[in-house]
């Protein structure tokens, strides 16, 4: 556990325990931003950040993607040992979720308020936009943590909002903004549009990694990221409020200060999406910007959205399998792990005891009512407590002995699901599917199930010993 | 300047064919690229993009907009109802 104190001391991290590359060859901002960044996601657990700074057309732009790209990365965001596997980093997230509240520590000042700019506003020439896919609607802002209040609540920090949405640059000072009804800001722009008002937003780049992380986060409405945040790095977490009250970020590199435009909508979109599909183009709302501030020699940063598994994969892994598993548990203590990892949650793994016949459908039907099932669990797969949810071969081992689809499958028709899910029929609405990957126990006398194969005595051991000897191996 | 950074003429749209374009920026090193965009559909493209992104004759079909269908986009979220003014 450690705490970063902005994006920069996160990057020298990066680069002493050699996870960036920095690109000195000349880049032009299309294709090679998408394609290096595409490339680095395959290069396997320890892909590095990448920094660009020979950028055509400026004289000292930087560029960086794929901070969160690798679970090493993840790891050391967590200010954890970069070996760490996903089960560890997982329990070790949950321990620290369950630390909430942190404390957020108000400063007066940060580094981003260097440079200030609130007149003649022209995001095209202040940031190094690109394209990320061929069919994109334009350029976008992806990495950002969007930072609002709820206008029916104001003064309230436990209902502040920090998200990550995508964020397309429409001309010189104007944004759309991605709120799908899930979101939490949809939420708070609801509550300004019913008062027929404006509703104020910071949008904070180039952060210290683990507020980014939060922001990723489907925690509760009435929880805090930046309290998580402060329990995740083990320190209160440093904020500086704007004149409307907004809380952003010490650590980031520039802030964007504005308005979403009440009532209105504008075409935004196609954006190259999670699922690995392009959006489509919808009528979303509209960001005016009033007032732009930066570093000095401000590093901008950003993440390739594409066909998984890519950075996003990463930021959306654990922080989606936490919250869900938190509230589940909370309710059925026999659940034991929730593995979200695949597409944003769209299909998710729960490991569970199962206390008798049928149980395992109830934990299912309770992981769709968490605020983050409600609108992207769509397929859940429940297996016991001697499966791995983490490891895809025992979870496959576990769908093709215990399950029959004659009793376990469980379809739930016209259910509201985020609409970038291609699958939707119509756009927001889908069948969700519980397969129940357990093995009946009475009441439930189905199948022929003898004796299971154990393990020989001694792997454990064994196991042990032979890590570190492919360790030392490796070294 | 190079040749495709003159600002002679505002291109027309790529994606939905509309005159109502122009210039968003310039890169800050000069004559490397400009970006245009449309205050029709929103779209964006950099002048040094291939032909697909750029040439209307050439953009993908898949992505083409007409702007008469642009209200028909599905709205989201969805705008609520103003409170009934008190008389």
């Amino acid at each position: 556990m450690r705490a970063y104190q902005d994006f920069r001391e996160f990057l020298a991290v990066l680069e002493q325990q050699k996870q960036l590359l920095r690109i000195t060859d000349p880049v032009k901002l299309e294709p090679d931003m998408a394609a290096a960044s595409a490339a680095a996601t395959r290069l396997g657990n320890r892909s590095p950040a990448l920094l660009f700074n020979n950028v055509a057309g400026y004289q000292n732009a930087q560029i960086v993607t794929n901070v969160h790209g690798s679970w090493a990365n993840h790891a050391l965001v967590l200010g954890m040992d970069p070996d760490s596997g996903i089960r560890d980093q997982f329990l070790e997230f949950v321990r620290r979720y369950r630390m909430y509240p942190g404390q957020l520590e108000r400063v007066t000042s940060a580094p981003w308020q260097e440079v200030m700019i609130d007149k003649d506003i022209n995001l095209f020439e202040i940031l190094p936009l690109f394209r990320w896919n061929q069919g994109d609607g334009g350029f976008f802002i992806d990495k950002p943590c969007v930072i609002s209040r709820d206008p029916d609540d104001w003064n309230n920090d436990d209902v502040e909002n920090v998200g990550c949405y995508r964020l397309q640059v429409k001309d010189k000072n104007h944004l759309g903004i991605q709120t799908v009804p899930q979101h939490d800001i949809a939420l708070q722009l609801a509550h300004a549009e019913a008062r027929g008002e404006d509703l104020p937003v910071a949008i904070a780049l180039g952060n210290e990694p683990i507020i980014l992380l939060m922001a990723a986060t489907p925690m509760l409405y009435t929880q805090l990221e930046y309290k998580m945040a402060a329990v995740m790095q083990g320190q209160p977490y440093r904020v500086v409020q704007n004149a409307k009250g907004l809380d952003i970020p010490y650590g980031s590199e520039y802030v964007l200060e504005g308005r979403i435009l009440s009532r209105k909508r504008q075409p935004e979109g196609p954006f190259g999406e999670f699922p690995g599909y392009y959006s489509g183009c919808h009528q979303y709302p509209v960001i005016e910007i009033d007032r732009v501030l930066h570093r000095k020699d401000p590093i901008y940063e950003s993440v390739y959205v594409g066909r998984p598994w890519t950075e996003l994969d990463y930021l959306q892994a654990l922080t989606t399998s936490a919250p869900i598993f938190d509230q589940v548990n909370s309710t059925f203590p026999e659940v034991l792990a929730v593995n979200a990892l695949y597409t944003h949650g769209l299909v998710l793994i729960v490991q569970t005891k199962v206390r008798y016949g049928g149980f395992a459908k109830a934990v299912g039907l309770r992981v769709l009512s968490t605020p983050h099932g409600l609108g992207y669990a769509k397929v859940i797969i429940v297996v016991n407590e001697d499966v791995d949810p983490f490891d895809l071969n025992q979870v496959m081992w576990a769908i093709s002995v215990r399950v029959n689809p004659a009793g376990d499958i469980l379809m739930l028709p016209n259910l509201a699901e985020n609409l970038l899910d291609p699958a939707c029929q119509p756009s927001g609405i889908v069948t969700k599917m519980i397969i129940d990957a357990t093995t009946p126990i009475p009441p439930d006398r189905r199948g022929d199930y003898g004796e299971i194969l154990g393990t020989p005595v001694g792997t454990d051991t064994w196991l042990q010993k032979l890590e570190a000897l492919t360790k030392e191996l490796q070294r | 300047m190079s040749a495709t950074t003159q600002v002679t003429a505002v291109p027309v749209c790529p994606r939905c064919r509309s005159t109502t374009t122009e210039v968003r920026g310039v890169s800050p090193v000069a004559g490397v690229w400009t970006v245009y965009g449309c205050d029709t559909c929103f779209y964006t493209w950099r002048s040094t993009e291939p032909e697909e992104n750029t040439n209307p004759d050439k953009y993908p079909a898949v992505f083409r907009l007409e702007p008469q269908n642009l209200p028909k986009l599905e709205i989201a979220p969805t705008i609520p109802p103003l409170p009934a003014k008190k008389t």
